[in-house]
């Protein structure tokens, strides 16, 4: 699992069908500055740490088997100091 | 999954059985690198889109025997460069 800040909500009202009306969320990993889209069950504002998992367990995390994500979220961190851990 | 800018059109005629007829496009990602994704919705050039990745990928094409590891999955309706570049 991954640990990603949330940067905001992404709109695509064009999509395939079986991505459904899902959330989608523009993440940043942590320690990373590319940017990520993930489907978000969980229900995350911007500026939350959360665990994303990736690969065939996205596609579970996001509800069946057959749905199509390869990043998904599945939780969202209580408590993460993110300065505190850069500088120790 | 990840943003990708689309750049162009690809056509290969002589394919893979199982790459079907889909079409395919030429993306670019925020620092320049090129990949081929295929695309079940239908692009143009310089849209903003987001790819699905991996297993997924396959599940996204529409068919699970597709031969694909990157499938573009929808068109972002507002994004700007600048945003995608930082």
């Amino acid at each position: 699992m991954k640990i990603c800040q949330v940067e905001g909500t992404l709109v695509a009202t064009a999509r395939i069908s079986g991505l459904q009306n899902r959330r989608l969320l523009v993440v940043k990993e942590r320690g990373s500055s590319g940017k990520q889209v993930a489907v978000d069950p969980v229900g995350c504002k911007p500026g939350d740490w959360v665990i994303a998992v990736g690969s065939s367990a996205a596609r579970d995390a996001a509800g069946s088997k057959d749905y199509p994500s390869d990043l998904t979220i599945v939780g969202i961190i209580d408590y993460w100091d993110e300065a505190a851990r850069a500088s120790a | 999954m990840q943003i990708y800018r689309v750049v162009s059109d690809l056509v290969t005629t002589k394919r893979n059985f199982w790459l079907a007829a889909k079409p395919l496009r030429v993306v670019e990602d925020a620092v320049g690198n090129l990949e081929v994704a295929l695309d079940p919705i239908g692009t143009k050039s310089g849209d903003f889109v987001i790819t699905i990745g991996i297993s997924a990928a396959r599940i996204a094409a529409g068919n699970p025997k597709i031969t694909t590891d990157l499938t573009i999955g929808g068109i972002i309706d507002h994004w700007d460069e600048e945003r995608w570049r930082n």
